[in-house]
């Protein structure tokens, strides 16, 4: 019954609000000025294109995020108190994601994104007595404060010298003056929650703390509201676009890079899957980085080439996101474990799971014939025509880009080989207490609705093109006719392909089926190279799948071991216990020795909050009487 | 013809491993085998039945399939001198790697499919080479973009012509980076050894351990088209420019042929590498590389 409700309420919003989008999408208009009282004053809600994209998007996901999670909390039915909570949390999260798309008035927009920031993290916590998911959930609530506080010192900058909150004020401040700061600023804010290196911290611990719906959500929309903050500024630059473009790309391939390394190594299933989260931000922050560049060096082809990759690969990564975070949640479901090395043979049991997981995997890969592979492929496009630029500096980066995003799509294919792999194939590894088996049809339902989805992007890409035009017309840049259609021709090809690969597949395994007929087939045991009595324990774990490479890259994978030294004393056998775990290098080098610094520096002045109310209220007299003085000697 | 260079790289599938074998064997004194005895092998394989090992799934069945399907694909771009390959657009190489990518992906989670210890440990290594090789093939065919404004296989062969003593260096050079990226690609010496008989130091070959019957000779047959594709590749690069189909079928034979004995020849004269420093070597080929990227950009005056 709360289901239905949820479900009810949730697609009545989407729907409610995915009419005016893609009617906007579509060339129509959007406005309505709501009366905020005295404090607020009118607020616009106007849905332009950037808004109608990114409320699709939010839909899209957040729908199937209720119905997959509807049948994900029927394990928890009992919970009947913790249950409402989180649904009525789940819809407040859903509308304020959508008001923050539509909303024009930087005060009321600071609000919501507030509201959305509490909401995720109420969903977050639904585990709430397990130690892990309250760190995590701290965790998160101080970046996402951090990142308030930058976003609202940005809006104050404006409103100081504009003396206006709304949107528009930003554009005619952005271009009447350079304020690196305040661009710096935002970026830092949308920033945190985008989840770009370094400031990607809090995604590790809050994504593997939540339930895999809200996981899945998160990873697929929440981080792109980052995006979305980032793409309104970014498009409103008009000084120093080139070095502005730069440094993103810059900071977005390091993010790439660094994200799929530690993606690779980790044994938590949706660890990996929220350091993958990184990698694809960085993705989505190349395309803008080029975008920029494009805008910079006065090229709209490389522009719209930029800024169609950024909108797609938001569209694809929420897609394959949370497909992934889906079936991840099902096998957690099934077995209650999120190390992987535990698992192994899931696809005798749940094979459905298993082909989603696998398609999933693929597409974020970037292999086609999957959606994965045509964003990043007009990033490459971008790379690419740069080169014919006269600007040697730029080409340079451009291979240097080249060369990490091929890297990145090594080490993806990797992890995900791993993963997998690891989950899915062989034998298990550990003893599971149940049988697993396979989800219900509704959990399942949400899956394929998703991989339709990405097979249709990946094979009719020129499709999809249409409306990403339409939002990078709404830019304001002026966008030559000749500069769009290009893509489009080059789009249909490779989709045609992908169908060409199918198709070649289908045919070829048909003769093999042809072929093999009539003839005999034998089972036997895997062949164990002469050794005649292997175990379970004896496969190749995900570790050693990815040692080697973690190994290569230690300087950012570094491996901690916990064990301890044979003795000269103990040749007989006994239990030992050996644990190896990997951490981050932004984390363990720069950030924590940063915060231990500064935790002893504040030490000195705990005087200052010594638990005694009277001294408390004599600092709130000191602030009036400082004040006073203030505006005694004309200062404010 | 666009199907030119599709129909000239599956007739040279038939004999390149044959040439590589009996140019090994001519070497170390061998009476050795007849040219054609690999594709007998091949045929055998087709025509026997399998066995599966109890271990496996659905994906160890589809992997063999999907990866013949993905090199054939990759074929289709490959253009034969100015005549465009079967598929071509701008950013076609992008896909070109991407799609040998996909084959590569399921032979890994085929080889994991096992539940083998050796074949876990093959498919690492697989994975790891291979995402070490990728930069290499982006950075040189980048630098072909810049060197000739396109961006597609068919624009960038059908443009290169030899013009300045910089351009026979890095046409030389890009070759020698080819035939090591087939090499790495195809599992052959000096980063894993096809003969080899310790499964511990296999690559490849431990990959394959449980496949049998058609599912293996379709794996054996993909290899051989893999090189004649890379050799095709290589071939572009000498190439005349115009349709002189007279001039251009010779020096194709000749070029893949050549190929075919220079892998004899490595193959007959070094050893395996450790283990450990096969990623130094592949990295080292990112760097030569990078030179013919500076080399272009030196060739197209942005750098003096």
């Amino acid at each position: 019954m709360r289901s239905f409700f949820l479900l009810l309420f949730v697609a009545l919003t989407a729907v409610i609000t995915t009419i005016p989008a893609i009617g906007v999408l579509l060339g129509n208009d959007f406005s309505l000025t709501i009366n905020g009282g005295e404090t607020l004053g009118p607020m616009l809600l106007q849905i332009d294109p950037l808004s109608a994209w990114f409320m699709i998007i939010i839909n899209i996901t957040l729908v199937n995020g209720a119905i997959y999670g509807s049948g994900y909390m029927n394990a928890y039915e009992n919970r009947r108190q913790d249950l409402n909570l989180h649904w009525f949390m789940f819809v407040l999260f859903h509308i304020s994601m959508l008001l923050v798309c539509m909303l024009r008035n930087g005060f009321v927009f600071l609000i919501v994104w507030e509201i959305m920031t509490l909401s995720s993290l109420m969903l977050v916590l639904f585990d709430h007595d397990k130690a892990n998911t309250l760190k995590a959930g701290l965790n998160y609530l101080v970046q996402m404060h951090l990142g308030v506080a930058f976003l609202s010192i940005a809006f104050i900058w404006v409103f100081v010298a504009t003396g206006s909150v709304g949107f528009n004020s930003i554009t005619i401040f952005l271009q009447n003056n350079k304020a690196y700061w305040v661009i710096a600023l935002f970026f830092l804010g949308f920033g945190i929650k985008a989840g770009f290196v370094p400031l990607h911290t809090w995604l590790p611990y809050a994504h593997p703390a939540a339930p895999s719906h809200v996981s899945g959500v998160m990873s697929g929309v929440i981080v792109k509201m980052g995006i979305y903050g980032i793409l309104r500024i970014a498009t409103q630059i008009s000084h120093h676009v080139l070095t502005i473009g730069v440094l993103f790309l810059l900071i977005s391939a390091v993010t790439t890079l660094y994200g799929i390394l530690n993606a690779s190594v980790h044994r938590d299933f949706k660890k990996m899957l929220a350091f993958c989260t990184t990698e694809n931000i960085g993705i989505v922050g190349m395309g803008i980085g080029m975008a920029l560049i494009g805008k910079g060096i006065e090229k709209p082809s490389l522009m719209v080439l930029g800024y169609s990759a950024a909108l797609l690969h938001t569209l694809n990564h929420s897609l394959y996101k949370s497909l992934l975070f889906f079936s991840a949640g099902n096998v957690y479901l099934k077995t209650h474990t999120r190390n992987m090395e535990n698992l192994g043979g899931l696809i005798r049991h749940m094979p459905h799971t298993a082909l989603i997981f696998l398609i999933g995997a693929l597409a974020i890969s970037g292999l086609p014939p999957l959606n994965g592979f045509i964003s990043k492929f007009l990033i490459y496009s971008g790379f690419i025509e740069t080169f014919q630029s006269k600007n040697t500096g730029l080409i340079a980066l451009m291979i240097l880009c080249t060369t990490i995003l091929s890297m990145a799509g090594g080490v993806s294919m990797l992890t995900f080989t791993k993963a997998f792999g690891t989950i899915f194939l062989g034998v298990p590894r550990a003893d599971i207490h149940r049988q697993p088996g396979e989800v219900a049809f509704l959990m399942r339902l949400p899956l394929y609705f998703i991989v339709l989805l990405m097979l249709a992007i990946g094979i009719l890409p020129q499709l999809v093109l249409i409306p990403v035009y339409s939002v990078i017309e709404s830019f304001g840049s002026v966008v030559p006719a000749h500069a769009l259609p290009t893509a489009g021709e080059t789009l249909t090809l490779v989709g045609r392909s992908s169908l060409l690969l199918i198709a070649l597949v289908a045919v070829l395994l048909m003769i093999r089926k042809a072929i093999g007929r009539d003839r005999i087939l034998n089972t036997s045991p895997t062949w164990g190279c002469g050794y005649v009595a292997p175990k379970p324990a004896m496969q190749y774990t995900g570790k050693s799948f990815s040692k080697s490479l973690a190994k290569l890259f230690g300087f950012i994978t570094m491996e901690n071991k916990k064990y301890d030294e044979l003795e000269k004393a103990s040749v007989f056998p006994a239990p030992r216990s050996y644990a190896s775990y990997y951490l981050e290098f932004f984390e363990t080098r720069i950030i924590e020795p940063l915060v231990r610094r500064f935790l002893g520096l504040f030490n000195y002045f705990t005087f200052i909050h010594n638990g005694k109310i009277q001294f408390y209220v004599l600092y709130g007299f000191f602030f009036v009487l400082l004040l006073i003085i203030l505006s005694f000697i004309n200062i404010i | 013809m666009r199907v030119l260079s599709l129909v000239l790289i599956l007739l040279t599938s038939l004999f390149f491993t044959g040439i590589i074998i009996r140019t090994k064997s001519i070497l170390s004194g061998r009476k050795g085998p007849g040219i054609m005895q690999p594709m007998k092998d091949i045929l055998r394989s087709l025509r026997k039945s399998s066995v599966f090992s109890e271990t496996t799934s659905l994906i160890f069945q589809l992997a063999p399939t999907v990866y013949l399907a993905t090199i054939l694909m990759a074929i289709l771009f490959i253009p034969f001198g100015n005549d465009k390959g079967v598929i071509s657009f701008n950013g076609d190489f992008v896909f070109f790697a991407y799609v040998l990518a996909l084959g590569k992906f399921f032979m890994i989670i085929a080889a994991l499919d096992t539940g083998s210890s050796f074949e876990g440990m093959g498919a690492s290594r697989e994975a790891l080479y291979s995402m070490l090789v990728e930069p290499a093939f982006f950075i040189l065919m980048g630098s072909f973009a810049l060197l000739t404004g396109y961006t597609s296989f068919a624009g960038i062969f059908g443009a290169l012509h030899f013009g300045s003593y910089i351009s026979y260096g890095i046409g030389i050079l890009a070759s020698f980076v080819f035939i090591t990226i087939a090499l790495i690609e195809n599992s052959r010496l000096p980063v894993d050894d096809p003969k080899t008989h310790l499964e511990l130091t296999m690559v490849h070959e431990v990959m394959i351990l449980d496949n049998s019957g058609f599912d293996l000779g379709l794996i054996l047959y993909a290899t051989n088209l893999k090189f004649a594709m890379y050799g095709a590749i290589i071939a572009n690069f000498f190439l005349t420019p115009g349709y002189e189909w007279y001039y251009s079928i010779p020096i194709f034979t000749a070029v893949q042929l050549v190929f075919a004995v220079i892998v004899g020849t490595i193959e007959s004269f070094s050893a395996r590498f450790r283990m450990n420093h096969n990623p130094q070597f592949i990295l080292m080929f990112t760097s030569i590389s990078l030179l013919i990227f500076l080399g272009v950009l030196l060739m197209t005056g942005k750098i003096i």
